[in-house]
């Protein structure tokens, strides 16, 4: 577990950021993942359940603002919410994690694996972050890659389009399994295919197509595996929706 | 310290916690001990409560968190003494809980879904567990404790949840019998007949009737009986599903220490130098042990009958680390927190040695040599590395057996590490009583061994030690060792305080025990009509750094894979290899998962390449009433038996395999491979369907080898006390001798008060393992209550001026005499107690086995292989098992369906995967993987009646024997959908995708044979 010196819950989005400004401090949306990472020096614990970051929201033109403190669990059940995505969050966590793990939170860990993540970046995801200096909103592709400069801020919400038609195909070891390799597709109203990929890099990524992946191998795949796979799942991803 | 409000259990509560307690430890300590750990990373559920309704794992969650919020856990519902809420009572009623270990949680789970949705789908409920794992149930009954539930709070009125009788599909086991050793499986017209009246009629009796329930085909030779057999409630169900402190951790001494074990972070390493001298400082810290001051003496952890099989070639703290997460040190201190920081203070100096992992390897010439050192004993070849070896056979001249087959074939099969994941984590607590004796209170299968062995360890006499053994949330072999007791029982003596020591989520993986990886060659002649000429076994095991349970694992990797079917010719040979990597040992099936793979897959193969059916090559060859069991006196605990008379070798009595196989094949739709659109669904078109079969054959107990003791004394009220030595882990094993005592002493359940396996307090037994207790332990529970039951007979037949007290019967909580006259067993207690020549009514008794029968069973398996992606589901699974008389179905097939489970896992998923130096890569249970109820397929259970004369009330053994079949069945059945063998375990994707292609070729080719005819030794 995290070795915990100091505990803070703020009330305010000024208040939260001036904590963030201190040495040592990890923001926790639930602490799922955060709280059971083992960390040798004590910490402060920037507790976000108390700031107004929740909350599904339509915005002009049909794309919704979903707040960073949103559970996975409520973002499974919103009838708002595209069912790709509801689902994704359902097989995001287990049962037991769910109604604390938060959208923000996924976003932060940038799990490679995470299904979720795949769906949003298939949906146009943008991250909006608040820091000092303001808040900036970028695409969610780039708040993966460049993931390392969300340090002293924080995320608070994510926005994606809501139109179109998605699918998702994986593999895993067993149904429930996380995915080894998981594909989304998704048609924009333009025609356009979004195509997003988890297990063949450092995040989930946007792709155009199979080619020029080099996925990191682990137990679960080679990157010889990973990389027929994403292929195979790709066109199966697409058929489906088109 | 910081101050957080919040209400607790409808109470509102100003609470004192470090900012870094979790909201686990909080909960503890104010005494909801239904909250439990499982693991810190909120991967078990097991302490999973409701923060404003909402399902919550309290191990991940900051105590802190939960300020403001609303806190339930499972004692919210404990309003009234001995009463339970619905959902509680619904969970007793299916028999959903096996340890109850997670009970809490998953009451609460069920209080969460049916507050949202009041009539949940079976997707709805599996999600809602999907966070409980439940490594015992298998979730089938989870589901139908939910469903129940939901039933009774929509105020529908519900019918006894109980097994569904079905008619047999074969002849009667007498008839079985009559063609016992003819090896024929040919069916009369009659016979077929009858069968298709009987399929017809199960049709009608499984009308829509739930999964959950056992299918029970009796048996006429079975006698009737009033509460073994029946569905009764567990005994010790009310204390697990309210959550109330039964297990090791649940207690909390006064001045109680906890210990941290410093553990190696190299494979292989000499320690250099130790230096203490920081940890020392430290205020709080108590003790800090290692191998420069404690005693030197060498044993072999394996929980097993004295003289413990050798090699004993480990040592409480050592001065050379032979595997990550071998110990190094152990620390006492005021808290977890600071025995943690004294175990980083310790400063080691390693000289680290060439490691080897794989078995193969460490076989080479100049190969690492895991054991150097001169102290150890027994070890067979420690310069080559193998720590044991085994061979046995039926015949002198393997060479000339093999000479008279038609046809030759060959297999060599891999199957790799898994571990038992126990949702409890090897926990102990000791301290020194009054008296100054050490008393251990720890999750064990084992406690008297556990007694015996930690005597010379800690240089105490047997007598100075108590083990207890309370409830205990699974074993599954792991805890068939004396893994941590020792190191409590140092620190204990060396603090003089009371020592506590739960092992991590993490220590579980690295430095507790793990089934045998091993390689297996079988080399089969048969005739060209399929019948069984020759069976060479070889195989080669991964111990681990130590030798534990070695020789026996896999004298019974040997065993159970050539006892299934006759054959003129059995040989087996046998080496446990020394690596660096994770220790090996016991673990449910004790070495048959892996011999019965390789069997049942190479059956498989041999049947493709002859043409046949798989099923009827197997009739061919399978064991029947009244075959002998020639291998079983040269492959036993204890090394083989030389001489022997035919007529001593063991003789199987009761086999209900005929019936299990035709109940399983027609569960599971056998035929449907006929039909081609099934098997290639024009619609799903990367989609094969198949289907595998395995035979499995397991015994009861080690026969003149396991002991179980119980003794039994009535009370002033007709109840009794049966006292026992047997473990139960969560198996039910209190609740099925408690069944035949009751059954004996004609009263009901209720009046059996269960007390066991407390060294101090109860009578001797070996433990749970080898799937005894049923059998060994129950037949002593049967002793003793007969003894009983005679001296109230005696005084019955006194009162009521009978001569013979054999006259007496016992039913109805009365002994009655013939003429109709009764006397209440409260009266005769009173009488006795009190009143007239008085005397405690009580009896004691032990069984040794004199046989060890064997259960038999069909488990089949339906699977759907993705050919694009090698992705495999099991769409179906049925195994169809003859235990004998099963004394309580629901528990027996709540057996099955959990080992079911574990058996998939061992299939497809689990595999704990080391790193090049030797590293667990994935020891986290969500990578590890093991199912969970969200994964689960749909599995069917049938426990097919047979008449063991051996065993109480004809009961044979249940706990293992349905894991051994699942792996190969699942085998088998991705090569029937996809014509592709694959003889390495698991099956996970990427492999099956590689083997699709081609690669890493299986299966079981013919050999052109020319010379010797033998496997090479």
């Amino acid at each position: 577990m995290v070795t915990v010196s100091n505990y803070e819950r703020p009330n305010t989005m000024s208040e939260a950021i001036a904590a963030l400004s201190r040495e040592h401090v990890v923001v926790i949306g639930g602490g799922t993942k955060v709280n059971p990472a083992a960390r040798a020096e004590p910490v402060t614990v920037v507790d976000l359940q108390a700031l107004p970051l929740y909350g599904v929201q339509r915005l002009e033109g049909g794309a919704l603002r979903i707040g960073a403190t949103t559970t996975l669990q409520n973002l499974a059940d919103h009838l708002d919410v595209p069912p790709v995505i509801r689902e994704a969050a359902r097989c995001e966590e287990p049962s037991t994690l769910r109604a604390f793990a938060t959208l923000g939170g996924c976003v932060a860990t940038a799990d490679p694996e995470s299904e979720l993540l795949a769906t949003l970046l298939a949906y146009d995801a943008t991250v909006s972050v608040a820091a000092p200096s303001g808040t900036q909103t970028t695409p969610l592709a780039d708040t993966l890659r460049n993931r390392g400069n969300l340090a002293g801020r924080i995320i608070t919400a994510v926005t994606i389009e809501t139109d179109g038609i998605a699918s998702v195909a994986r593999v895993g070891r067993t149904p429930a399994d996380r995915p080894i390799v998981a594909a989304v597709a998704r048609t924009t109203p333009s025609g356009e295919v979004r195509l997003a990929l988890t297990g063949v890099a450092a995040t989930p990524v946007l792709v155009k197509d199979a080619e020029g992946l080099d996925p990191p191998a682990d137990f679960r795949g080679s990157s010889e595996y990973r990389r027929a796979i994403a292929t195979t799942l790709i066109a199966r991803a697409v058929e489906a929706v088109r | 310290m910081i101050d957080i409000r919040l209400r607790l259990n409808d109470v509102d509560r100003c609470l004192s916690c470090e900012p870094g307690d979790t909201l686990l430890t909080l909960l503890r300590r104010e005494g909801c001990f239904s909250v439990r750990f499982g693991s810190d990373t909120g991967e078990t559920g097991a302490a999973a409560v409701l923060v404003d309704g909402r399902l919550a794992s309290a191990d991940v969650l900051l105590a802190a968190q939960a300020a403001g919020h609303e806190v339930t856990t499972v004692e919210s519902l404990n309003v009234a003494t001995g009463e339970l809420h619905p959902i509680q009572a619904a969970f007793v009623e299916t028999g959903a809980l096996q340890s109850g270990y997670s009970a809490g949680a998953m009451v609460l789970a069920t209080k969460a879904l049916l507050e949202r949705i009041s009539d949940p789908s079976e997707a709805e409920i599996r999600d809602a567990f999907s966070g409980i794992l439940d490594r015992e149930s298998g979730y089938v009954k989870v589901v139908e404790a939910v469903r129940r539930a939901s039933a009774c709070l929509r105020g529908e009125k519900l019918e006894p949840f109980q097994p569904i009788e079905v008619p047999r599909l074969t002849g009667l086991p007498a008839a079985e019998a009559g063609t016992a050793g003819t090896g024929s499986g040919d069916k009369s017209g009659d016979a077929n007949d009858t069968s298709r009246a009987a399929e017809t009629g199960i049709g009608e009796a499984l009308d829509g009737a739930s999964l959950a329930r056992p299918r029970v085909v009796p048996s006429p030779d079975v006698a009737a009986t009033v509460v073994v057999g029946k569905p009764e409630h567990k005994v010790d169900a009310l204390a697990l599903v309210k959550g109330n402190p039964v297990f090791t951790d649940d207690v909390e001494p006064r001045g109680l220490l906890h210990a941290k074990v410093l553990r190696s972070p190299y494979a292989h390493a000499r320690i250099v130098a130790i230096d203490d001298t920081e940890a020392r400082a430290l205020t709080g810290v108590h003790a800090v042990l290692h191998h420069g001051n404690t005693l030197r003496v060498k044993y072999a952890s394996g929980g097993q009958s004295a003289p413990n099989p050798f090699p004993w070639d480990q040592v409480s703290f050592d001065d050379t680390v032979r595997h990550v997460g071998d110990r190094v040190a152990a620390v006492a201190a005021e808290t977890v927190e600071l025995a943690e920081e004294a175990c980083r203070r310790i400063k080691v100096t390693y000289d680290v040695l060439p490691a080897v992992f794989d078995a193969h390897d460490a076989l080479l010439e100049g190969a690492p040599v895991v054991h150097d050192e001169r102290d150890s004993i027994g070890i067979v070849d420690a310069p080559r590395n193998v720590a044991a070896h085994i061979e046995g056979q039926t015949v002198e001249d393997m060479d000339a057996a093999v000479a008279g087959a038609d046809r030759v074939f060959e297999g060599t099969f891999h199957v790799h590490r898994v571990q038992h994941c126990a949702i409890e984590p090897h926990v102990t607590i000791g301290w020194l009583d009054a008296d100054e004796r050490l008393v251990i209170r720890t999750s064990t299968q084992v406690p008297f061994h556990v007694r015996r062995m930690l005597a010379p360890l800690l240089g105490l006499p047997v007598k100075q030690i108590r083990v207890i053994k309370p409830r205990i949330g699974g074993g599954f072999g792991g805890k068939q060792e004396m893994l941590i007791e020792d190191i409590v029982g140092h620190l204990v003596l060396a603090t003089r305080r009371p020592v506590r020591l739960e092992l991590t989520r993490d220590e579980e993986f690295a430095s507790s025990r793990v089934r045998h990886a091993q390689t297996i060659t079988f080399r089969t002649g048969v005739t060209h009509d399929g019948r069984l000429i020759s069976q060479d076994m070889a195989v080669v095991a991964n111990t681990g750094p130590y030798g534990v349970h070695g020789f026996t694992v896999q004298s019974v990797t040997g065993l159970r894979g050539l006892s299934s079917y006759n054959c003129p010719a059995k040989r087996y040979w046998g080496d446990v290899v020394y690596t660096n990597g994770p220790v090996s040992g016991a673990m449910r099936g004790y070495g048959a998962p892996q011999g019965v793979f390789a069997l049942e897959s190479h059956m498989d193969d041999i049947a493709r390449a002859l043409g046949m059916d798989p099923v009827e090559l197997r009739r061919k060859n399978w064991v029947r009433a009244g075959d002998r069991l020639d291998i079983v006196p040269r492959l036993g605990e204890r090394g083989a038996v030389e001489v022997i008379d035919p007529e001593d070798l063991p003789q199987v009595a009761s086999c209900g395999t005929e019936e299990c196989v035709a109940q399983a094949l027609r569960a599971i739709g056998w035929d449907s491979r006929d039909d081609p659109t099934w098997r290639t669904p024009p619609d799903r078109p990367s989609i094969r369907r198949g289907i595998g079969f395995a035979l499995c054959v397991m015994g009861s107990g080690i026969a003149f080898v396991d002991m179980g003791a119980a003794s039994i004394k009535i009370n002033d009220d007709g109840s009794f006390n049966l006292l026992i030595g047997a473990t139960d882990l969560g198996t039910g094993a209190d609740t099925i001798v408690a069944q035949i005592a009751a059954e004996v002493l004609g009263v009901p359940l209720e009046d059996i008060i269960v007390y066991e396996a407390d060294t101090d307090l109860t009578p001797f037994d070996v433990g749970a393992y080898a799937s005894g207790t049923t059998y060994i332990s129950g037949t002593a529970v049967k002793k003793a209550a007969e003894i009983v039951r005679h001296r109230i007979a005696e005084r019955a037949a006194a009162i009521f001026g009978l001569e013979h007290a054999s006259s007496v019967e016992l039913h109805d909580r009365h002994a009655w005499a013939p003429d109709g006259r009764s006397l209440s067993l409260a009266d005769i207690a009173m009488r006795s107690l009190h009143l007239e020549q008085q005397e405690q009514i009580m009896g004691v008794a032990s069984h040794l086995a004199s046989e060890s029968p064997s259960p038999f069973a069909a488990q089949l398996a339906q699977v759907e292989v993705d050919i694009e992606t090698g992705q495999v589901t099991v769409a179906k699974i049925v195994t169809a098992v003859d235990c004998g008389v099963a004394v309580n179905p629901i528990t027996a097939s709540g057996q099955v369906e959990g080992a079911m489970l574990m058996g998939l896992g061992y299939a497809l998923s689990e595999e704990l995967v080391l790193d090049q130096q030797g590293r667990i890569v994935n020891a986290r249970l969500g990578p590890y993987r093991v199912f969970r109820s969200d994964d689960a397929p749909a599995s069917e259970v049938f426990l097919v009646q047979t008449m063991e004369p051996s065993g109480p009330f004809g009961a044979k053994a249940i706990g293992e024997i349905p894991i051994v079949g699942v792996a190969p069945a699942v085998r088998n059945a991705i090569l029937d959908a996809t014509g592709v063998a694959i003889n390495t375990t698991p099956f996970t994707p990427e492999r099956v995708w590689r083997a699709l292609h081609g690669e890493q070729a299986g299966g079981s080719p013919e050999l052109q044979l020319r010379g010797s005819g033998s496997l090479a030794t």
